[in-house]
């Protein structure tokens, strides 16, 4: 079933093109990995479809509904999600007050046990108490994801949601998203290969706001024009 | 539930402490009087609380939106209407006039909605001195009659003070109500990161309107009885001095928390009138308050008291294990 299709999305910021004819096309369960260099467009295909920005054409479907011209808390709604690139939780607020918050408005919200069990499975219940802003980064990037999940979305788009993690978080980030593929549909957007190598079962790349590839990692990774204008000899 | 174990026992004091006082000063009408404008500034600072405190914006047309609900409510009196239908016309008018000044909110965050509110203020006090007809321009409106009673005969001396204490009361009950409840919730998520909070599926452009409706309407009923109880009313009676004023007394107390507003604006109202023989120096020690709860008491002297609080319980890592759940 298909569960997020994009077609011919182009956004311009004035003369600049930040993605041109995109198209973007996910099945129900499957993980979609998207990679690129910076400023190849990969936030802001996240924005156009989660309604942070209107694109100037094309048109994205969810679930089979039109998104363009909704609101984000329209389409956070309608069970399309979105973390952001740079961690964001409500620090003033502790872990419990946050977690209260994603439920207030959610449209189909997590039954308590549920929420009890999910905050367990994700290490945060002895955090409950505390002030977000004072839990480490690895804990914040999994309060975010726990904030997600108590809505039950059907997607669910991580922008790199390992960033600033040390490698050993990123280690059991990824044992943590590959878990989580049993609870959602995941959509991520990494610079760290190996997130997407075990995680992906289909890669897109933009590279300056075109759609260069999209197939399997293995062949994508693999491909000579994306290790050209990308990966170059370097793997993160 | 015991009254004295209860969450409501702050509430219960301060609901004795606000219909005492004035019986206590029935004698005096000088401290009655400066006792009713207290109680008046508690409720307008309860009600800016709810926009600056809870919400995250610092509206400086308040005293704008309670000149508006004075003006209508006097204009209709005097146009033979009864006082308190003429009060709840204008307030809810008021109120309305409200929402729509805050549509700047949707788009303008922190400093600069504090400038646009700037500017919408200094429109309504031009307003003010303008419309000649319906305000009398700077000469103001004296002689306001008092609110009549339904059994005869009129509003006034101490029972127009236990009035204004019910209706204070009623505002702080109903502003904590309004913070417990989702509704609150929601705006404190709007104040922390509205971004995230819409992310999360809330709709902000609802909440933030409803937020400017409800705390229009604390401005609004106390603008209308103020007029009255006062008997004078001129633009600088409504001009943003009066805004600032209440700004003060919420940010001195402590914004974002109950009684942070309530203790400010018990401390900071009767001051003017206790300065009077200094009348020289009473804008240096106001302007003096504002520098120095700007640099000494950000949070306020309640929100400073709770961050002390705060700082002086064990580290989360100690408490996890002996904190009760919420």
């Amino acid at each position: 079933m298909t569960l997020l299709d994009a077609k011919l999305v182009s956004m311009r910021f004035g003369g600049v093109v930040a993605l041109s004819d995109v198209n973007v096309h996910q099945e129900a369960g499957e993980t979609l990995g998207v990679i690129g260099p910076n400023g190849s467009g990969k936030t802001t295909l996240v924005n156009v479809i989660t309604g942070h920005l209107t694109p100037q054409n094309g048109a994205v479907l969810f679930d089979g509904a039109p998104l363009l011209g909704r609101k984000p808390f329209q389409i956070a709604a309608a069970g399309l999600t979105r973390t952001y690139q740079s961690v964001r939780v409500f620090s003033e607020l502790t872990t419990r007050e946050n977690i209260a918050t994603a439920l207030l408005d959610a449209p189909r919200p997590l039954p308590s046990d549920g929420v009890a069990e999910t905050a367990e499975w994700l290490g945060l219940t002895p955090r409950f108490d505390a002030r977000a802003g004072s839990l480490t980064l690895y804990e914040q990037r999994r309060l975010e994801i726990l904030m997600r999940l108590v809505q039950q979305p059907k997607l669910l788009m991580l922008d790199e949601p390992v960033g600033g993690l040390s490698s050993a978080e990123v280690r059991a980030t990824i044992n943590l998203l590959s878990e989580l593929k049993a609870r959602c549909t995941i959509f991520v957007i990494e610079h760290t290969m190996k997130v997407i190598r075990e995680l992906a079962d289909r890669v897109i790349v933009l590279v300056a706001g075109e759609k260069i590839a999209d197939g399997p990692p293995a062949e994508i990774l693999s491909d000579q024009r994306v290790i050209e204008k990308y990966l170059g000899s370097v793997d993160a | 539930m015991n009254v004295l174990t209860s969450r409501w026992l702050p509430h219960t004091i301060f609901a004795l402490a606000a219909f005492a006082t004035p019986l206590v000063f029935s004698g005096n009408r000088y401290f009655a009087f400066i006792v009713g404008i207290t109680l008046l500034s508690v409720l307008w600072a309860t009600g800016m609380n709810l926009l600056y405190g809870y919400t995250g914006l610092m509206p400086l047309m308040f005293a704008g939106i309670a000149g508006i609900s004075a003006y209508v409510t006097i204009g209709l009196s005097a146009a033979g209407w009864s006082f308190w239908l003429a009060m709840l016309v204008g307030s809810i008018a008021a109120s309305l006039v409200g929402i729509v000044l805050g549509l700047p909110s949707l788009r303008l965050r922190g400093f600069y909605f504090t400038l646009c509110s700037l500017v919408i203020q200094s429109v309504i006090t031009l307003a003010f001195v303008y419309f000649v007809n319906l305000t009398n321009g700077d000469v103001g409106i004296s002689h306001i009659p008092l609110p009549e009673l339904p059994g005869g005969g009129q509003l006034t001396g101490t029972s127009y003070e236990l009035v204004l204490a019910a209706l204070t009361v009623i505002g702080v009950v109903v502003l904590t109500l309004l913070v417990e409840s989702g509704f609150g919730h929601r705006l404190i998520a709007i104040r922390e990161d509205d971004g995230l909070a819409e992310t999360l599926g809330i709709n902000v452009t609802r909440q933030r309107l409803a937020a400017f409706f409800i705390a229009s309407l604390f401005a609004s009923i106390g603008g209308a009885l103020y007029a009255p109880y006062v008997g004078f009313v001129s633009p600088r009676s409504f001009d943003v001095l009066v805004s600032l004023n209440i700004w003060l007394m919420v940010a001195f107390g402590g914004r974002g928390t109950i009684w942070g507003p309530v203790v400010g604006a018990v401390i900071l109202a009767p001051l003017p009138f206790l300065l009077q023989d200094y009348y020289m120096i009473k804008d240096v020690v106001y302007g003096l308050l504002i520098i120095g709860v700007i640099v000494l008491l950000p949070a306020g002297i309640v929100g400073g008291w709770k961050r002390k609080a705060a700082a002086g319980e064990p580290a989360p890592d100690v408490a996890q294990k002996t904190a009760p759940a919420r």
